[in-house]
């Protein structure tokens, strides 16, 4: 045992104890609440989805010829492929609401603020990214929805003034959904967004551990509490137990409500209703709400405002004099999220 | 949370995810146990039919995923296998590199199917082809249509038609059931089929002069006569001398022995009418049993033995062709290897055949017994060894009884009086030789080929409806109200037109049916009312009853020499007096 | 490495002290639960990722036995394009009297062809033969006793039946969806 710690002592020259204080970072007291631990849930989610991610890449075709059969063929002939596609599907979905809470604790906390601004800027990128990733990911299936619902999306970019017939020339590799749509949707799916994903949440990561975390007091905390507890092995294990306990909810949720598939992608006939992914839900109804033009626009400006908001949290504060200005907003934003959501969600069309 | 119950905590829910992986396993197991039935099979492109199925994949998508779903797919039986065929046959012509032929017989399934074709064959459906342009075929022919084409009165309008095709009803009526005569065009404009081409045994056509005026289209390919192509009726008289058409019963390019075990499928032929039985059936016990009990029938079972696979009910393939429990699971393609009675012809006779598998005709008991190779009792037993999966002894017996009592009540009561009279009739030549050119030969017609089949056909699978209502009712209607006042009136005519022997040989004829006691109820009033009506003497009564008890003529008094000749007298240029010879 | 990272936070304990014992349970109740949990998903993965085909034969039909006379062979290729040599060397109707064999050599994998002449298979490559039988005689084949693939043959009525191996029967292209 010694001779083979000395071996390897000698070629990886770090003890443990120095790699403990390298990662070990004091976490704050409020981490002990659950509520927010939500940060790690989407990284955790992220792994999975890059760990059956790879292995369903190993049966998946992206082309149109073969893909909606190789996707058959993973759901209905290899062993536990229908288990690994419902586990990648959930944990997506999961994934998304996970960001998304995450991004509404850090709002609602005002975590964002000086001098965290650029972090915020950097987690709306990675929320783009996630959705992103959602929508490539979901064309792949190429079923009838998957395929018509790219092609809408790619025609709604064609609506952005100057750049957006040339965003949707690139995302279609052509005018329309052709031979060369998919590959380029697989690629963004399995190579660009995820290496995208992991360099911006390094630089997340690092900015947190350069800033630290955003500490909270609670009201029925005692003062004298000590503020800060060990990243090992306390608070690896909340997130190691987070982890298991997803594991088990997306292992209920792929054999209770399994990955199905529709119909296979038919370009000469569209189906009566198509929706998209729930979580575009949103701008689907805002789409329907406004003439294209507008609703482009205006989705391209909430976007821009929540990439700028620690900086126009600001400015309102200023104008105002009212310190929570930004949480009022949140709160009507979020029913109006909701609100949207659930009025696609319960109607056809 | 200390950190010891944390990682007690992980233990614990590390375990409830290997459970929850358990249970997905469990349900992986499930899965692939549930797939590994008959339909998780696999389709293989065997290498010879590769090209086949890549270009038809484009152009006739149906054919190769219906085949995609056979059997033949699964054991890699592809389209050369069976559409190949040898450069001397007829019909045989080059496409992209194969020597291939559109239509194939069941010389082709034979190949690999022996037992089956050898079995088909043998039976009645493969003769359904003879009653092909033969007097028997006269109804659509030319009743219907027209044996020569003929002039248009009007144009079309927005169509060329200078000439109508007369033989259109046969062609999509009767060929489409009992089989076309496989023609090919000669470039005299003749028809060249199977007659012309005279083939060997091996289907090799023998004919150089019918080779000759084959007429080819610009790809070579000989050109089959519409007027028999598309078909396939199950007595299809095709190039190579082989009879029938496998794809009757196991449709093309799937041969789902699902879809052969199902009603429906005899029901192409087998109703409306004149023969209705799919409709009776499904007003069976045993068609409403297999209308609910449907999917535990283990229809897509490998072999669908009765009383092995399933007991829930029996449809047209159970009784007449499929395996049970009781003969090994053997499936016979003879459907008539289980039929006692052929209630085809006027008059019902039992099913004794003779070698060659036809319905012997022969009065003497000894003669008889000599011709017969298989007996009525024979077939009978192979049905009551059927019933008695589901029935007792007593109870199948005592059906037979019933059925047997009811056949002969028609045959005595109606088919054989109404037999005398039209024979009577003829004889007296009081009718034409043209069929259907009287009132009375539809009104016969009409009795024993719809009313008194659908009698005997309900009486046979137990739908009383159609045995009673549908049919001796009509039956009886039939033969009071019309076949006796329209043979009366042909009589009348003939004593008026100074032919009073003949109209006196008739009408004794119809007296002495009338007088015999199961129709004395009919006349008796109107006889007491107004004696002496009767043109007949109380003597000539009883002479001319006896005359007909001395009547040892089966079967309509069909020329026996042609009788012999097929099973029921149901073909072949037989002398048109006899209607037991009319197709069904 | 949660075990080892366990191991380190917490001081070197002596199980045989009931604290000790204590912290070892729970290190090793925390590493089983993570092992059982993700080996077993791990184990689950390596399945999906065996091929599903793999050993899985399925029956062919070749020709029908009164195609074949005794002393005749016809080539048969599978849909991957992989040749076999069926061949009847007696009478009879079971499968005996019939053999297929492989014409891919066993040593390195080249294409072996029948020499009439010689009575044998030969393969170009390395000099190696066979007999009828599939059996070595001369050059690599014969040094390491390697036999031409033999293929199971049965007979089903009076059709002659092929057994090969399933993923040999499908073929990329538009038509291979089974």
């Amino acid at each position: 045992m010694s001779v083979f710690s000395k071996w390897l002592q000698e070629r990886i020259p770090i003890s443990g104890a120095q790699l403990q204080e390298l990662t070990n970072e004091p976490v704050p007291n409020h981490l002990k609440r659950w509520w927010f631990a939500l940060g790690g849930t989407p990284a955790y989610l992220f792994v999975v989805q890059i760990v059956t991610g790879i292995l369903l890449a190993f049966y998946y075709q992206s082309s149109a010829q073969t893909a909606y059969e190789s996707v058959r063929y993973i759901t209905q002939e290899a062993a536990f492929g229908w288990y690994l596609r419902g586990l990648h599907k959930w944990a997506a979905t999961l994934m998304i609401a996970a960001v998304i809470l995450h991004q509404m604790r850090v709002y609602f906390t005002a975590a964002y603020q000086r001098p965290r601004e650029l972090n915020w800027v950097i987690g709306m990128s990675l929320l783009m990214c996630t959705l992103l990733t959602g929508f490539t990911g979901y064309s792949l299936v190429f079923e009838q929805l998957s395929f018509w619902g790219a092609t809408v999306a790619a025609n709604i970019s064609d609506a952005v003034p100057v750049v957006g017939p040339i965003a949707k020339e690139m995302l279609l590799a052509g005018d329309t959904y052709n031979d060369r749509t998919l590959s380029r949707f697989y690629i963004l799916h399995a190579a660009v967004l995820p290496t995208t994903i992991i360099l911006l949440v390094a630089v997340h990561i690092a900015f947190i551990r350069l800033h630290g975390v955003t500490e909270l007091q609670f009201e029925d905390e005692a003062d004298d509490r000590p503020k800060h507890f060990n990243f090992f092995p306390d608070h690896l294990l909340t997130e190691i137990t987070i982890g298991l306990i997803l594991m088990i909810v997306l292992s209920a949720l792929a054999t209770v409500f399994p990955a199905t598939m529709g119909p296979k992608a038919d370009p000469l006939t569209t189906p009566e209703v198509i929706k998209p992914e729930w979580f575009f839900y949103v701008s689907f109804r805002w789409l329907k709400l406004f003439s294209l033009t507008f609703a482009v626009l205006s989705t391209g400006f909430i976007v821009a405002a929540m990439f700028l908001w620690p900086w126009i949290d600001r400015v309102l504060r200023k104008l105002t004099g009212n310190e929570d200005i930004s949480v009022y907003i949140g709160i009507v934003a979020t029913f109006l999220l909701i609100g949207l959501t659930v009025w696609e969600a319960s109607v056809a069309h | 949370m200390k950190v010891k119950t944390k990682q007690y905590l992980v233990g614990f829910l590390g375990l409830l995810f290997l459970a929850s992986l358990i249970f997905v396993q469990a349900m992986e197991v499930a899965r692939r146990t549930a797939e590994s039935g008959p339909r998780g099979a696999h389709a293989v492109t065997p290498a010879s039919s590769k090209a086949c199925v890549e270009c038809h994949m484009k152009t006739s998508p149906g054919i190769i995923d219906h085949w995609k779903g056979s059997t033949h797919a699964n054991k890699g039986v592809g389209c050369v296998e069976c559409h190949q065929a040898a450069h001397e046959d007829v019909d045989a012509f080059d496409h992209y590199g194969a020597t291939i032929a559109t239509i194939v017989t069941p010389k082709d399934c034979g190949r690999c199917h022996k037992t089956e074709t050898a079995e088909f064959m043998a039976s009645h459906h493969a003769k359904a082809g003879n009653i092909l342009a033969s007097l028997d075929n006269f109804l659509a022919e030319t009743v219907e249509g027209s044996r020569v084409p003929f002039n248009p009165h009007v144009k079309t309008p927005g169509m060329e038609v200078d000439m109508v095709n007369g033989m259109a009803s046969a062609n999509v009526g009767c060929r489409q059931c009992h089989g076309s005569k496989v023609a090919i065009e000669g470039t005299d404009g003749s028809l060249i089929t199977v007659d012309e081409l005279k083939p060997d045994e091996n289907g090799i056509p023998t004919s150089l002069d019918a080779l000759a005026l084959i007429r080819k289209d610009e790809n070579g390919r000989p050109v089959l006569h519409n007027s028999s192509w598309p078909n396939t009726g199950i007595g299809r008289l095709n190039l190579d001398g082989s009879r029938g058409s496998c794809s009757a019963c196991h449709s093309r390019h799937d041969f789902s022995p699902r879809r052969a075990r199902q009603p429906e499928n005899c029901g192409k032929c087998h109703l409306g009418p004149d023969h209705p039985q799919k409709e009776i059936y499904e007003e069976s016990k045993h068609g409403v049993a297999f209308r609910d009990l449907k999917e535990h029938m283990n229809l897509d079972a490998k072999h669908w033995v009765l009383g092995t696979d399933y007991t829930q009910a029996p449809t047209c393939a159970t009784c007449h062709m499929s395996g049970h429990s009781r003969n090994g699971g053997k499936v016979t393609h003879d459907p008539g290897q289980r039929i006692s009675w052929t209630n085809r012809p006027p008059i019902s006779t039992l099913m004794d055949t003779d070698i060659n598998g036809n319905v012997i005709s022969e009065t003497d008991p000894v003669e008889r017994q000599k011709q017969t190779v298989s007996s009525w009792q024979d077939k009978r037993q192979s049905m009551k060894d059927v019933c008695l999966h589901c029935h007792t002894q007593n109870y199948v017996n005592a059906f037979y009884k019933q059925y047997d009592d009811f056949i002969i009540n028609y045959n005595e009561k109606f088919a054989r009086p109404g037999t005398k009279i039209m024979n009577a009739l003829k004889d007296n030549e009081l009718l034409t030789k043209t069929q259907f050119d009287e009132e009375i030969e539809w009104t016969w017609f009409y009795l024993w080929h719809h009313e008194g089949r659908r009698a005997r056909h309900g009486a046979s699978m137990m739908a009383p409806d159609y045995a009673h209502w549908h049919g001796m009712y009509e039956v009886a209607e039939r033969f009071y109200q019309q076949l006796i006042p329209q043979a009366r009136e042909i009589a009348h005519q003939a004593e008026e037109a100074g032919e009073a022997d003949k109209a006196k040989a008739v009408l004794t004829i119809i007296d002495d049916i009338l007088a015999r006691p199961e129709h004395e109820w009919f006349e008796n009033a109107k006889k007491l009312a107004g004696d002496g009506k009767s043109s007949l003497t109380p003597e000539g009564i009883v002479s001319a009853a006896d005359d007909s008890s001395g009547d040892k003529q089966p079967d309509g008094d069909a020329a026996p020499g042609t009788a012999s000749d097929d099973r029921a007298g149901d073909s072949k240029p037989a002398d048109p007096a006899d209607n037991g010879s009319k197709q069904d | 490495m949660d075990e080892s990272d366990g191991g380190q936070e917490l001081p070197e304990s002596d199980p045989t002290t009931r604290r000790g014992f204590l912290e070892h349970a729970a290190n090793l109740s925390m590493a089983g639960g993570l092992a059982a949990g993700y080996g077993m998903l791990g184990l689950q993965a390596a399945q999906y990722l065996y091929p599903a085909e793999a050993g899985q034969t399925i029956t062919q039909f070749v020709c029908t036995l009164n195609q074949l006379k005794v002393g005749e062979s016809l080539p048969y290729t599978l849909p991957s394009g992989a040749k076999i040599v069926v061949a009847r060397q007696q009478e009879g109707e079971t499968a005996d009297a019939f053999i297929a064999l492989s014409s891919v050599c066993p040593h390195l994998g080249c294409k072996v062809h029948w020499e009439a002449v010689n009575s044998r298979f030969f393969c170009p490559c390395h000099n190696g033969a066979f007999n009828a039988q599939g059996e070595p005689t001369e050059g690599p084949p014969a040094a390491a006793n390697q036999h031409l693939t033999r293929y199971p043959l049965t007979v089903e009525g009076n059709l002659l039946m092929i057994q090969v191996p399933l993923n040999s029967v499908h073929v990329s292209g538009s038509e291979a969806t089974a």
